[in-house]
């Protein structure tokens, strides 16, 4: 298995690529995968030839696992999680998985309770009413 | 995790097929990188590579002595696909059998959810079978699991396949089958 035995994304031991990459979201990498494959087909009668395997297989991925389909409101949810103080990758874990409650996202995210953090229970309830809005009104 | 990560490749070129001029020559050496990127499919520090978004520097040639090939250094930035131990992610089951499920997430091919890593399930016998929880939740084909990312493990062999596998858990709040209506 994976040589890196502290790595854990629930303590955020994530690696420095994690920590310096820009992560995305499911619903933001579904409209940057959809627009290319757009321009494949107007480019050639059959896309599907002119993808791989993988590209074909993360576009599926992507497009079934999006919370949010409209680009708007992809840009808010963004918007919404960054004035909170997570790191990228915290911030395109709860837009991947919204979760509802704060129990929900301090299950999925522990890293946010940390000491330290400043993030308090009361301020993930708001994190997470400002999301439930972006999705009711989508 | 998708991310936008910059990396650093050696793109090989034989030097009659640079271009005339610098223009032509970077042309060839980007379309020489993403045939190899597309070739390479994976790596295991950088998962997969979905596509290249942005060239920032192919860095001064160096020839290797009188063999005609020079290599160039190219830093571009790429969209890849990377799984980390202790993330949530969601998988579709493909396979069920005694010793556990395996499901697809993205372009990762084997997810594996062993029974060790699904307390309350038991597996049911048939001709298609399923894992039943105690609380009558079903694990079987086509079903979404949401679970955490125990392990990663990079595969290379001989014949050229080179892939990113993972083990699961459902072990903990909020993993297990998710309702239909939810995806």
């Amino acid at each position: 298995m994976s040589g890196e035995e502290e790595e854990n994304a629930a303590e955020l031991k994530i690696g420095d690529e994690f920590l310096k990459a820009k992560c995305l979201m499911n619903c933001e990498v579904s409209f940057i995968l959809e627009h290319k494959y757009e321009q494949l087909r107007h480019m050639s009668e059959d896309p599907l030839n002119q993808v791989s395997q993988v590209f074909e297989k993360s576009l599926q991925y992507v497009k079934r696992f999006s919370r949010y389909k409209n680009p708007d409101a992809v840009r808010q949810v963004r918007e919404i999680l960054s004035r909170y103080q997570l790191t990228e990758f915290e911030l395109c874990v709860l837009g991947n998985l919204c979760p509802e409650t704060v129990e929900e996202a301090i299950a999925m995210v522990p890293s946010m309770k940390t000491k330290g953090r400043g993030l308090d229970e009361e301020a993930i309830e708001k994190m997470l009413n400002d999301l439930s809005l972006i999705k009711t009104f989508e | 995790m998708f991310s936008e990560v910059e990396l650093l490749r050696t793109v090989i070129m034989l030097q009659k097929n640079l271009g005339q001029d610098k223009l032509a020559s970077q042309r060839c050496i980007v379309t020489q990188l993403l045939r190899r990127l597309s070739m390479e499919k994976a790596s295991e520090h950088e998962g997969y590579f979905l596509n290249v978004t942005g060239l920032k520097r192919i860095g001064k040639g160096q020839a290797i002595g009188r063999s005609g090939y020079t290599f160039f250094p190219v830093k571009f930035t790429c969209r890849t696909f990377m799984p980390v131990p202790g993330e949530t992610l969601q998988g579709v089951v493909y396979r069920v059998c005694r010793t556990g499920a395996f499901m697809s997430c993205g372009p990762v091919n084997v997810v594996f959810l062993s029974t060790l890593k699904m307390p309350g399930y038991h597996y049911v016998a048939g001709e298609e079978p399923f894992f039943l929880g105690s609380d009558l939740s079903k694990i079987e084909t086509g079903v979404v699991v949401q679970f955490v990312v125990l392990a990663v493990r990079w595969i290379e062999n001989v014949y050229g396949r080179k892939e990113l596998q993972m083990l699961a858990s459902i072990l903990g709040d909020n993993l297990g089958p998710i309702s239909l209506c939810e995806w």
